[in-house]
């Protein structure tokens, strides 16, 4: 494990090169807890979640092998047929490091309208210095405040509030907020 | 929110990280010694009797073989 102190630390090093494979193969996101943490909040965190554009067996293959080559192992099994069919029941699978089940990358295909319209709006941030794509501010802070809802999860978004205040447009939250009640909490 | 202080200090550290650009600088520190910990964690338990079957259950793998190494006896 790498000791040296730098602006980069274990979790962006782990993300940049796992992203830096996906993105060959499939439109992708981070969501959530990362989009927070890579933001600027302190705290502890044992995944980062991605979304990818759903892929064909056979180009989910290709990436699977990339990654493999890449020493990324999934936890699930090594077989891209088993993990492509997890993926396809809308089931999460996780990457890690060969031989270190943390940090991890927890993945899952695209599922309806509002996962569709979190690739369509992804962003790159700025002030996270990483060259990766994540899901937009005010759509994290709408999933945050309005479905995950835990302590973690509403200070991320007051966090998230507070750093990005000249982007957040409430109009947009409550949009969002509104498909999340449609289509998750139905 | 947990208590009334710490939703001031996050208020306050949102505060720090919009206008110091070295935040992450402290916050990779931070980062890196949570995970430097577990795995200074994570290998000795893998030493100890039932530890690389106790890994198996905290992480829930089931594709032991990409865990070869740190799995070595099972």
């Amino acid at each position: 494990m790498n000791r040296s102190i730098s602006n980069r630390n274990i979790l962006d090093e782990f993300a940049i090169k796992f992203c830096n494979i996906v993105e060959k193969y499939a439109d992708y996101i981070i969501v959530s807890g990362f989009v927070a943490i890579s933001s600027g909040r302190v705290r502890g965190t044992e995944d980062i979640d991605m979304i990818i554009k759903p892929l064909t067996k056979e180009n989910f293959r290709l990436l699977h092998n990339n990654l493999m080559k890449n020493n990324f192992v999934c936890m699930q099994s090594d077989s891209y047929e088993e993990i492509y069919s997890y993926l396809s029941s809308n089931l999460s699978v996780r990457y890690t490091y060969e031989n270190l089940p943390l940090p991890e990358m927890e993945i899952k295909f695209a599922q309806d309208e509002l996962d569709n319209y979190q690739l369509k709006t992804r962003m790159k941030l700025t002030l996270t210095g990483l060259d990766i794509y994540f899901s937009s501010i005010n759509m994290n802070i709408a999933f945050k405040e309005e479905y995950l809802k835990s302590d973690k999860d509403m200070e991320d978004a007051k966090h998230l509030r507070k750093v990005y205040s000249n982007i957040v447009n409430e109009d947009e939250i409550n949009k969002i907020k509104k498909k999340i009640r449609e289509l998750r909490l139905n | 929110m947990r208590d009334k202080t710490h939703d001031e200090f996050i208020e306050r550290w949102a505060e720090f990280v919009k206008s110091n650009p070295e935040w992450k600088l402290h916050q990779s520190r931070f980062i890196n010694a949570q995970y430097e910990k577990f795995s200074n964690f994570l290998n000795n338990l893998s030493k100890t009797k039932e530890g690389q079957r106790k890994i198996v259950e905290l992480y829930n793998i089931k594709n032991l073989k990409g865990y070869k190494e740190l799995l070595k006896d099972l």
